[in-house]
């Protein structure tokens, strides 16, 4: 049987059985080559679910959506490693129960697709500290390579033209799975702390603040890079966060629940007298 | 026999255009992404799209605009408004959906007050459409009752010749029989037929999505919850959309000096009706859905008698979840009104 056929199999059972009240997958989209998130709290829902190496967009974020684990029941979510990981960051900022949520783990490699053998986010312990392992040791983008070549000036004239097309939709923030915060600093007003305003300086503004943000939280789903409407090469920054988080604390976000969020713990035998 | 403009001429309108001087804008693909941009030369304009990402309306109603500054003294408050733009403009190669758009919303612009922003813009601008002979899975104007070469928001309309050698031209309004005047003298006779229009097959019966959303009992519907589970409030949609036209006002600077800015805002966000007590007449994304669709196709035709969408499928194309209009009036369409 398929992987696909597999888990539809199981699906049926968790939601017939009422070990779950909701699955979160795939269903097919407009064209071809799209997915689209799938509800499913019947059995008969699960005949759409599609899960194929088109199934891209990490889930999790949903799992956040106002009230829908305040019941206590328990939601199942389709989700590849950089998933799983965001359920440790969640719970670890105390964002959700881990032990409410089964994972259907997935992998992709290339056009195929495998299944993940495990329950709870913490079953797949070996399997982030081995993604962990190889983030240590990829090999760098060559578009982060050519940007590290760049003199400062040039960087900064490379990121204004980027930031120069953002459109402060904040569909890259709706987008996140780590941006869940119900009020966002941006739509705070009293006082307005970023500008809202979408000129040079505003999305200079935005983006730096989010990039900060989501320095050591960032599972580089490559959500917010896809969803961005003007493709403004949001990875890049994302990758480079990653990569200084790894190397001045050797901090890679996701790994199990019980890991301290980097930018929010505090040690007294810290080297830094400062603290930002 | 009829006029056309032959492609290879296109270079020499634009300098003519601007030595007349007329800022020429066209779409043109830059890095990622692609809009209608200012050019110097026809060898900038990207003609093989099948719609720039971003809609002509930014060039009428940009995502933030100064409109005024302030300065309080102590004795005085003083304010300075920012002029509208006056500058003639020829805009080239708009695909027929974003030309109705402008159209579309001019009524809106022009309503209770008449905005000097838009509207300064709209009399200084000549829009030449190109009809489509291409589109793609989200094209959807003729369900809303458009055409691949619909002339709406027009001032001339260029047909693309078979040959695909240049366009048959047709001037629409006097604006743009004047832009066609200062280049008459490139234009040629001749018998080359025009090129088949995009084929768009229909997706939904409009008339059937209007009925059952001027029903009132389907305003609490739990099809509105359904059908915008997935939706994650951004404002993709809504920014990308030629018709819409929602704006916030901010002031930047500090309490005493700063610029007052109008900037796009999106029905999608939870912020947009949010109360200074903190209540929210909006608090769900499924009633920030409904009220977009009920805004374009019921409230909004009900005062000035055009539906606001123009078909162009951006909302669906650019959506991070795969939503959009299409899917949602798809649906409708299949319900009882
Ligand atoms: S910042 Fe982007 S890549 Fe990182 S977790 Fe959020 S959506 Fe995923
Ligand atoms: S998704 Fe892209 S355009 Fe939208 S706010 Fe984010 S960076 Fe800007
Ligand atoms: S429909 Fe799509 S583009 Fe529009 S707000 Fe929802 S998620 Fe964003
Ligand atoms: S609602 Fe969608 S299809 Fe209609 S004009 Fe706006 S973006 Fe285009």
């Amino acid at each position: 049987m398929s992987t696909q056929e597999t888990y539809k199999t199981k699906v049926k059972e968790l939601l017939s059985s009422g070990k779950v009240k909701m699955v979160i997958g795939y269903k097919a989209g407009t064209t071809a080559d799209r997915r689209r998130p799938h509800f499913m709290r019947t059995p008969e829902e699960v005949d759409q679910l599609v899960l194929d190496s088109a199934c891209i967009t990490n889930l999790s974020g949903y799992l956040l959506s106002e009230g829908l684990l305040s019941d206590g029941k328990e939601i199942a979510v389709f989700l590849k490693p950089d998933g799983i990981r965001s359920i440790n960051i969640l719970a670890a900022e105390a964002q959700l129960q881990s032990n409410q949520v089964v994972v259907l783990g997935f992998d992709i490699n290339g056009s195929e697709i495998s299944a993940l053998q495990g329950e709870r986010a913490s079953d797949f312990q070996a399997l982030t500290s081995s993604s962990n392992e190889a983030r240590l040791h990829k090999q760098q983008h060559p578009e982060s390579a050519r940007l590290e070549q760049m003199t400062p000036a040039e960087r900064f004239a490379y990121w204004e033209d980027a930031f120069s097309r953002c459109i402060k939709c904040y569909a890259c923030r709706q987008a996140c799975p780590m941006c869940y915060c119900r009020r966002c600093i941006v739509d705070n007003n009293q006082p307005q702390w970023v500008n809202t305003s979408s000129h040079t300086l505003g999305n200079f503004e935005w983006n730096i603040v989010r990039a900060f943000h989501l320095a050591g939280r960032c599972v580089e789903c490559g959500n917010c890079g896809r969803a961005c409407p003007v493709n403004i090469p949001l990875g890049l920054l994302n990758m480079k966060m990653t990569d200084e988080v790894l190397q001045s604390f050797n901090h890679y976000p996701g790994v199990s629940e019980t890991q301290e969020p980097v930018l929010a713990s505090f040690k007294k035998n810290d080297s830094e007298t400062f603290i930002l | 026999m009829t006029r056309i403009l032959s492609s290879d001429k296109l270079d020499n309108c634009v300098a003519r255009w601007r030595k007349a001087g007329n800022k020429v804008f066209g779409p043109v693909k830059k890095e990622t992404t692609s809009s209608y941009a200012a050019v110097e030369s026809a060898a900038e304009f990207d003609l093989g799209l099948i719609l720039p990402d971003r809609s002509v309306k930014e060039l009428f109603f940009p995502q933030t605009e100064p409109m005024m500054r302030y300065s309080i003294k102590k004795q005085a408050i003083d304010t300075e408004d920012f002029q509208p733009p006056i500058e003639k403009r020829i805009i080239f190669g708009v695909r027929p959906c974003d030309a109705s758009g402008l159209a579309i919303d001019d009524p809106l612009f022009g309503w209770d007050y008449k905005d000097d922003f838009w509207f300064k813009r709209r009399n200084n601008s000549v829009i030449i459409t190109i009809a489509c002979t291409k589109s793609d899975d989200f094209c959807m104007c003729t369900s809303l009752k458009l055409a691949p070469d619909s002339t709406k928001g027009a001032d001339v309309m260029l047909r693309p010749l078979q040959n695909g050698k240049g366009w048959q031209v047709e001037e629409l309004t006097d604006r743009g029989r004047e832009a066609v005047k200062e280049i008459a003298d490139l234009l040629q006779d001749s018998a080359e037929p025009t090129a088949p229009n995009a084929m768009v097959p229909e997706k939904f019966n409009l008339d059937a999505c209007v009925a059952w959303l001027r029903n009132p009992e389907n305003f609490e519907s739990s099809f509105w919850k359904e059908i915008s589970m997935r939706c994650i409030g951004c404002g993709s949609c809504t920014f990308l959309c030629p018709t819409c036209h929602c704006f916030d006002f901010q002031d930047e600077g500090d309490t005493y000096n700063g610029i007052r800015r109008k900037n796009w805002d999106s029905c999608s966000f939870a912020l947009f009706t949010m109360h200074t007590s903190g209540h929210n007449p909006r608090s769900t994304q499924s009633a920030r859905w409904r009220q977009r669709i009920m805004h374009k196709f019921n409230y909004f035709p009900g005062k000035f008698n055009v539906n606001s969408c123009s078909g162009c499928g951006r909302c669906s194309r650019q959506c991070p979840v795969d939503m959009g209009i299409t899917e949602t009036l798809q649906a409708i369409s299949t319900l009882q009104p």
